[in-house]
């Protein structure tokens, strides 16, 4: 055998025993690619990896109980992906000696208490539940730069890397203003899509095709005229539907009114600064307010006229009340987030489980805008050197892929995850792809995944500004249009009155 | 012999000297006494729960927070002149007036009624009066998520009342009624504090006018128009003072109910103040806002102690 046949042939043997390897690896367990997060040295953290996701690790000599004994204050909103963790936070006590405890209230109570917190420099909430536009833009200067702890060879790092997070999610939720510093990881991924009523649509289409001529079946091509249409159709004939009104809307003098309406100013091509994508990255200087162009004033006016054809208890209701009463089967259509999927396929709180489809907001005359309404979590740069690294090992724990499927995989809660191999893995996968599968009954969330990811979709999603003064232009936005629609204000003024007051607002913090 | 300070004169010692009338001086020895040593710790205490807070408020209506908390900016009198300009602030401070006067108005009918009732039922006064007093127990929170839970109008028991006889709207999603609801909320928790004083009253009467009436042969309405009431005024009043004070500061069930929506019509100056402070971050605005609720607190509390001293009930036992 001369030299030449000798290296062919190890060639050849090479490249069948690299081909067989990668075949085995591949077909254990169908799992799918990962971003390799394990680099040179590092050593699986004493979290019980999931085969198929990347595993939590930290350097090969790291002490995951260096920081046994510190206790941690976690201040969350009360929602889904809170209550699973507290649900299973003796995993994470149990390997790192870390006590936590995760207090868990309404949004506007959170923003008080984190906001006093922050003034006093107490340091009292080591572990923030940051949301980016109420919490974040006004606070930043509050947080500590994640870089420093992810960046450090001595600390593990994100399991999974940063790209393994939903991009548009990192910057909307991690950072304020520019991207040299990293404030929060994602944590959960509210997004206001469509429920409906499979059962509804279905009874009524063939009499309101031959009446109306478009077929009633929410999805991406139907106009919010045309929802108009199907919801005053419901409303007319809602004795004979089992129901009593066509849509509802959380439009109570709150947050969820605000939101509310921004998915139709969105759509009918209004915002509300003169500067372009505020809702990613975020500024300090928004521009002008220009809610009461043409395009916002005429939002409005669908907006009042959709009200007023609306479930009379709209207008009491936040995403709570809209979901009860979408559960107790008082409505047909709901423009509600994406999260609430769960509670209505859960027969101890809904009335109308199995029969409840998803879709996409419907199109104004320039598109269609679902609002995001994502979290991310954060450290308090006022806790000390030994909390903040304490604290580093949580929110790696916390948003790391395995704990995000624990979260999605809850009884207790159930939220989508903001990462992407999450969604790559298999039974996710499946669950998805069909909503009548065992798998997406274990995980009903998914059921209104498919619409959900073609609302974050760059052309459907909308991103509301993340400005400091957020908090201030939000109560202004949703008390003037409170007033719009109990009719003591007129679109045109409530428009006009709401931008001088913002106005204001952003000239006084600048 | 009586002394007349003409001239506080210290002398090099610092003793306070005093001149008499006949121009010599006599030395005055300051006396630090038990009870003064025994106050001071409540004196103390006072100052700096109380009285320093007060004189900081005062001193941060100058500065504008919504830049930095921690360096606020010197503005003199702006957050002074702006509450006197600030039409939301106007229309807070008149729902609180409608709500305070309706509910303390229905609150004193309903509670100096169910005092008399209980006053002269001959048995069981005290199980009536237990169960009537329960409202009471109740945190004022859990009254605003009992309001909204009872009023829902997907599962509300109220609401599916109100629906049976035709009523369809939403009552805390409607202007017309939402101020009405959260009214109604007030009167159910605390009518029975105004009953418990009154009550309290009416039993420390003396028997002996309503005797008098009775050989006189007085109606019940008259014995309780002519005879209960003028001798239990002075317990109205003090119940009425108790109730007027505390619907100045009224928060939490509002805040949990309509949150001070629908269109403002629920928003009294107490969640108006919340806003500024919390949602605004303007912290010096906030502190006119509080104190001028101070001043009409302070004023409504001279009004009744006025009205309690002018009151033609007084009685000895």
């Amino acid at each position: 055998m001369n030299k030449k046949r000798i290296i062919v042939w190890f060639t050849i043997m090479s490249l069948i025993i690299s081909v067989v390897m990668i075949g085995y690896i591949t077909s254990n367990g169908n799992l799918p690619k990962v971003e390799a997060s394990q680099s040179k040295g590092e050593k699986i953290g004493p979290f019980k990896p999931v085969s198929g996701l990347p595993p939590i690790t930290g350097p090969a000599n790291f002490n995951w109980r260096q920081y046994a004994g510190v206790t941690l204050n976690f201040i969350s909103e009360n929602t889904p992906p809170s209550s699973a963790l507290a649900a299973n936070i003796k995993e994470f006590e149990k390997a790192t000696g870390i006590k936590v405890n995760i207090q868990q209230m309404d949004l506007g109570s959170l923003v008080q208490k984190v906001t006093l917190d922050f003034v006093a420099k107490s340091g009292r909430f080591q572990v923030i539940y940051a949301d980016p536009y109420q919490v974040l833009a006004p606070h930043y200067q509050h947080f500590v730069d994640l870089n420093k702890f992810n960046k450090d060879p001595n600390l593990p790092h994100v399991p999974g890397g940063l790209s393994d997070f939903i991009p548009s999610q990192l910057q909307a939720c991690g950072y304020m203003g520019n991207t040299s510093k990293l404030y929060a990881l994602p944590y959960d991924c509210p997004t206001m899509v469509l429920a409906y009523r499979k059962d509804i649509i279905a009874k009524i289409k063939n009499d309101f095709i031959k009446e109306k001529g478009f077929d009633p079946t929410p999805g991406p091509n139907m106009t919010w005229e045309q929802y108009y249409e199907v919801a005053k159709y419901i409303n007319e004939h809602a004795k004979e539907l089992g129901v009593k009104y066509g849509t509802g809307h959380q439009a109570k003098q709150y947050d969820s009114l605000m939101c509310d309406f921004s998915n139709i100013l969105a759509a009918w091509g209004g915002d509300y600064f003169e500067k372009k994508d505020l809702g990613y990255i975020g500024s300090s200087n928004p521009g002008k307010c220009i809610i009461n162009s043409k395009q916002g004033i005429e939002a409005a006016k669908f907006y009042k006229k959709l009200l007023d054809i609306a479930h009379p208890g709209s207008k009491s209701w936040d995403w709570n009340g809209l979901a009860e009463a979408f559960a107790a089967g008082e409505i047909a259509l709901a423009p509600e987030w994406h999260e609430f999927a769960s509670m209505f396929e859960n027969p101890q709180k809904s009335k109308v489980v199995g029969k409840v489809g998803w879709s996409v907001l419907p199109k104004g005359p320039v598109r269609s805008a679902n609002i995001y309404g994502g979290t991310g979590v954060g450290i308090n740069a006022h806790a000390s050197e030994k909390e903040q690294k304490a604290a580093w090992l949580f929110l790696i724990w916390a948003t790391s892929p395995q704990s995000q499927l624990m979260i999605l995989q809850s009884p207790v809660g159930g939220e989508t995850p903001t990462r992407k191999s999450v969604y790559n893995y298999p039974t996710v996968k499946k669950a998805m792809e069909d909503p009548t599968s065992p798998e997406a009954k274990k995980m009903p969330n998914l059921i209104a995944m498919k619409a959900t990811l073609q609302a974050w979709e760059k052309e459907n999603v909308y991103m509301r500004p993340k400005i400091p003064q957020w908090t201030q232009v939000d109560t202004i936005v949703f008390t003037e249009l409170s007033k719009m629609l109990a009719g003591v204000k007129t679109p045109e003024q409530a428009m006009n009155d709401i931008k001088r007051a913002v106005d204001v607002v952003t000239k006084q913090n600048k | 012999m009586k002394y007349k300070l003409i001239k506080g004169i210290f002398s090099k010692k610092g003793d306070r000297i005093r001149r008499m009338k006949n121009g010599k001086d006599q030395k005055i020895r300051i006396r630090i006494r038990t009870e003064d040593i025994m106050l001071a710790p409540s004196i103390i205490v006072l100052i700096a729960v109380s009285i320093f807070p007060t004189i900081y408020l005062l001193y941060a209506t100058f500065f504008n927070y919504m830049g930095s908390v921690d360096k606020p900016v010197y503005i003199g009198l702006e957050n002074w002149i702006k509450i006197f300009k600030d039409m939301e602030v106007f229309n807070s401070w008149k729902v609180t007036l409608i709500y305070a006067f309706v509910s303390l108005t229905l609150e004193t009918i309903i509670g100096v009624g169910i005092a008399v009732l209980l006053y002269t039922i001959p048995k069981a006064r005290n199980i009536f009066l237990t169960l009537w007093m329960l409202p009471i127990f109740v945190a004022p929170i859990v009254t605003g998520l009992l309001g909204r839970f009872m009023l829902n109008s997907s599962y509300g028991l109220y609401a599916y009342l109100l629906n049976l006889i035709g009523i369809k709207r939403d009552l805390l999603g409607s202007t017309g009624s939402a101020l009405l609801c959260v009214i109604l909320m007030d009167v159910w928790e605390w009518t029975p504090l105004i009953t418990i004083v009154v009550l309290a009253g009416l039993e420390a009467m003396p028997t002996a006018p309503l005797e008098s009436a009775e050989v006189e042969g007085a109606t019940y309405l008259q014995k309780v128009w002519y005879v209960m009431l003028p001798l239990a005024s002075r317990s109205i009043s003090v119940a009425l003072l108790i109730r007027a004070m505390d619907v100045m500061r009224f928060f939490d069930a509002i805040f949990m109910s309509t949150a001070g929506g629908p269109a403002d019509t629920t928003k009294i100056i107490g969640l108006r103040l919340y806003e500024v402070a919390f949602r605004f971050g303007d912290i010096g605005y906030a502190a006119v806002i509080g104190i001028s609720m101070l001043i009409v607190t302070t004023l409504l509390g001279r009004i009744f102690v006025k009205l309690w001293y002018s009151g033609g009930g007084e009685y000895s036992a």
